[in-house]
């Protein structure tokens, strides 16, 4: 623990153990709730709008449903779609990004100009387009996000590729004739992914504040699913004279995007990386 | 109706440059001549030939009818009372009506208001056919034999008088503009006679009108000179527009934030019982709710009494059958469905719907919090009898084009507003539950051709045998109780937000959400 301390600077072992509580509290949302049945999404009237107290830590919201409950249960929506954006993101950025670099010419020319299609657009308004286009729903919006997201990636990886393709090991393995899938995926991918990695660990707070944002706007999960940006919007009618409701998931989404920025600064400072624009 | 609630949820951004941009308006003028409306939808159209939504608001001050509805009181009831028309006559088989018009109305063009004018106008509207044409639908001809008087022939015996005052299709049109077109109304022109005149019309943001100074009808004493209609279709910028003082009118704000705007000094909170209620439509037309025992399962696990509570403050209540109290026709007596989930659990299992994982889809206007909070409630409900529901919030406008495209493909089930065109229980059964080829309102595409022969024949004799007609409606609605093609949700109180400095405010239920502005002062 003391060597991950030194590595990371205590900011970015804080910053690491908020982040795993609220994988753990999402994991777990179930028994960690105090109202699960609530946090799920269930209804109590009789409770409706009880300001924080010893019984309900965090007050309750419009259904009288218990906010720690949501929030805890609102965590696993938007990890779910940080972690779920970048992973999507990669999928399609990686490969656009590694076959471009790799083979240059007229495939790199025409993969990167519709990445640069992509980046023409301001980024949350894309993703608002897409989310509208597509309609409300989890998937839905992850996946709007996402197509904002992959052409940061596509850059990256071509990027570290060109570099690498000059390398004397891949070239003597072209001399041998070892086949370019098998050069890519045993000689080059290895060594680009690295960097790529850490940016994409920086990326989850972003990608979930740009979802949480989405679901503010009315585009992401459909009630009575717990999201954090969803009950921000729904709590701001009710503001200030009931402001634990927009307070609580606000908060949240604060702490655990602030978390990520400082975890991934930590990491880049460790890696020596640099930042790449990315959203 | 939910037609008016064309609510859509944005980014702040567009709200902060519209509250800059009013104070534009308000800085050329001394701001207390200037009454200022927070309504929370657009003006989808502003021909008064064709206009059938939120535009009414803004039409009912430019625009007279013939006549006008007066609410009853608890000392007399309700009547028609003389507008453009100064006293009318029916023939005693109640088919021919004669109006004798006011003298002295000018239009804002300069013309006089005349009985060929008024010929024309309603002839426009029936032409066009659009919007709520369908008031007129008795009426074979109009003559104008002199310039003072119109005369109406009937093909059944109708109240003419109290279908004049209706609050859409009636509006009468100077001789002038009835030669344009819908874009010239839409471009912010006009040709009415009311106490206001159109001077901008900005399209999703604002119309701002001007004192017409050649109104017949006077003003009051410290009335108002311009009357800003403001979109804000965000409540929550709606309600500091109401508590700072820059909007002098509002509502749809959240039910639950009335005890915070009630405790206000500078604020008055004018609640009244309203003819505007709340159905869920099932889709009849698509399995499994094309069968009425399913359907009526549904109904039996609504949860009536916590959404009236949550979700209204406890100001609205439960509906009787279709018509709402105020409504001739309303039936005190019809059969009122309560929330029994043992018993709507029971018919699923007869039905062979028990643990099927059934899923069903429910639409509603995106910004609309009690029916999100309607939705939320019911699928709870609903979940404890193993059946999933969807809800699916829209804009309305993507929610009304779904719903009118193919039944097969549409929504399970749909929220819908309803209020009167004009005030008769026809308006409800015909616009909602009567058979419709292409549907526009019955959004439960429901059929039955012995409702519909029923309430055509009581509608014809509304006119003649106003008791006969209203034991018809009563068996009609009980039909349609029977046949559950929808959830009667609740009847909906009416809560209009103003300014205490306002005086003279008086809702009238037969013009939702309509401010005749000419009545106030400050």
């Amino acid at each position: 623990m003391s060597s991950l301390l030194q590595r990371l600077g205590w900011q970015g072992a804080l910053s690491l153990t908020v982040i795993l509580i609220a994988f753990g509290l999402a994991l777990v949302a179930p028994w960690a709730a105090p109202f699960p049945d609530q946090g799920a999404g269930a209804p109590s009237i009789a409770s409706k709008f009880l300001p924080p107290s010893a019984d309900h830590f965090l007050g309750t919201d419009h259904l009288g449903r218990d906010m720690l409950s949501r929030v805890i249960y609102g965590a696993r929506v938007s990890l779910t779609s940080g972690l779920l954006i970048v992973a999507f993101a990669l999928l399609v950025g990686l490969p656009v990004g590694v076959l471009a670099g790799y083979f240059g010419g007229w495939l790199d020319e025409g993969l990167m100009r519709l990445t640069d299609v992509f980046l023409a657009f301001p980024a949350l308004l894309l993703a608002v387009l897409m989310a509208a286009a597509l309609g409300p729903g989890l998937l839905n919006s992850i996946v709007a996000v996402a197509v904002t997201w992959w052409p940061w990636y596509a850059r990256m990886a071509r990027a570290e590729v060109l570099a690498l393709r000059g390398q004397p090991y891949v070239e003597a393995a072209q001399l041998m004739g070892v086949s370019h899938p098998r050069i890519i995926l045993r000689h080059v991918l290895p060594a680009a992914v690295r960097p790529i990695s850490v940016q994409a660990a920086l990326d989850v707070g972003p990608a979930l504040l740009t979802a949480s944002a989405l679901s503010f706007l009315g585009l992401g999960v459909s009630p009575p699913i717990a999201d954090w940006g969803q009950m921000v919007d729904a709590g701001r009618k009710f503001f200030p004279e009931r402001w634990w409701y927009s307070a609580a998931p606000g908060i949240a989404v604060f702490v655990l995007a602030l978390a990520f920025s400082i975890l991934g600064d930590a990491l880049r400072d460790r890696a020596g990386g640099r930042r790449d624009g990315s959203a | 109706m939910n037609r008016r609630d064309l609510l859509i949820s944005a980014g702040l951004a567009p709200f902060a440059l519209q509250a800059m941009s009013r104070w534009s308006v308000a800085l050329a003028q001394d701001g207390s001549r200037i009454f200022t409306l927070a309504n929370p939808t657009g003006f989808p159209d502003l021909d008064p030939s064709t206009s059938f939504s939120n535009d009414g608001l803004v039409l009912a001050n430019i625009y007279e009818t013939l006549t006008r509805y007066v609410p009853g009181t608890a000392d007399a009831p309700a009547t028609v009372a003389p507008l453009l028309a100064e006293s009318w006559q029916a023939s005693d088989d109640g088919m021919i009506w004669t109006f004798k018009l006011r003298q002295g109305v000018k239009f804002h063009d300069g013309a006089e208001l005349t009985a060929e004018a008024v010929k024309g106008s309603i002839d426009r509207t029936m032409q066009i056919g659009g919007g709520a044409s369908f008031i007129w639908s008795a009426v074979t001809a109009i003559t104008a034999p002199d310039a003072q008087t119109v005369v109406f022939t009937l093909s059944s015996a109708q109240p003419l008088d109290l279908i004049a005052s209706a609050g859409f299709a009636g509006w009468i049109i100077s001789p002038a503009a009835l030669e344009k077109d819908n874009a010239w109304f839409n471009a912010g022109n006009d040709g009415g006679t009311g106490p206001f005149r159109i001077d901008r019309y900005e399209p999703g943001q604002r119309v701002v009108a001007t004192r017409f100074a050649d109104y017949w009808g006077g003003t009051p004493e410290a009335g108002f000179d311009t009357a800003v209609f403001e979109v804000v279709e965000d409540s929550v910028l709606a309600q500091s527009m109401i508590e700072s003082g820059s909007a002098d009118w509002t509502y749809n704000l959240p039910f639950d934030n009335l005890d915070g705007l009630q405790a206000n000094p500078e604020l008055q909170v004018v609640a009244n019982p309203s003819f505007e209620n709340l159905f869920a439509l099932l889709n009849t037309r698509r399995a499994p709710l094309d069968r009425p025992r399913v359907r009526q399962a549904l109904a039996l696990a609504f949860p009536y009494d916590d959404v009236i509570a949550a979700g209204t403050a406890g100001l609205g209540t439960r509906s009787r059958g279709i018509l709402p109290p105020g409504i001739w026709g309303h039936d005190p007596d019809a059969p009122m469905v309560m929330t029994d989930l043992e018993a709507a659990r029971a018919i699923l299992a007869e039905e062979g719907l028990a643990k099927t994982g059934l899923e069903l889809t429910l639409t509603y206007v995106t910004s609309d919090a009690l029916e999100a909070l309607a939705g939320e409630l019911w699928k709870a409900n609903l979940e404890t009898l193993g059946i999933t529901l969807i809800l699916q919030p829209m804009s309305w406008e993507a929610m009304w084009e779904l719903s009118k495209a193919d039944p097969g493909q549409a929504q399970d089930i749909l929220l819908l507003y309803w209020w009167a065109t004009y005030v008769t229980p026809y308006d409800y059964l015909l616009n909602i539950f009567h058979s419709e080829e292409s549907p526009i309102f019955n959004l439960a595409y429901y059929s039955n051709p012995a409702f519909d022969k029923l309430i055509d024949e009581a509608a014809a004799l509304s006119g003649t045998d106003r008791a006969k007609a209203e034991e018809m409606f009563k068996t009609a609605q009980r039909m349609v109780i029977e046949d559950a093609p929808a959830v009667f949700i609740l009847d909906k109180p009416n809560v209009h937000i103003l300014r205490s400095d306002v005086k003279g405010y008086a809702d009238n239920p037969a013009y939702g959400h309509v401010v005749f502005v000419n009545d106030l002062s400050r």
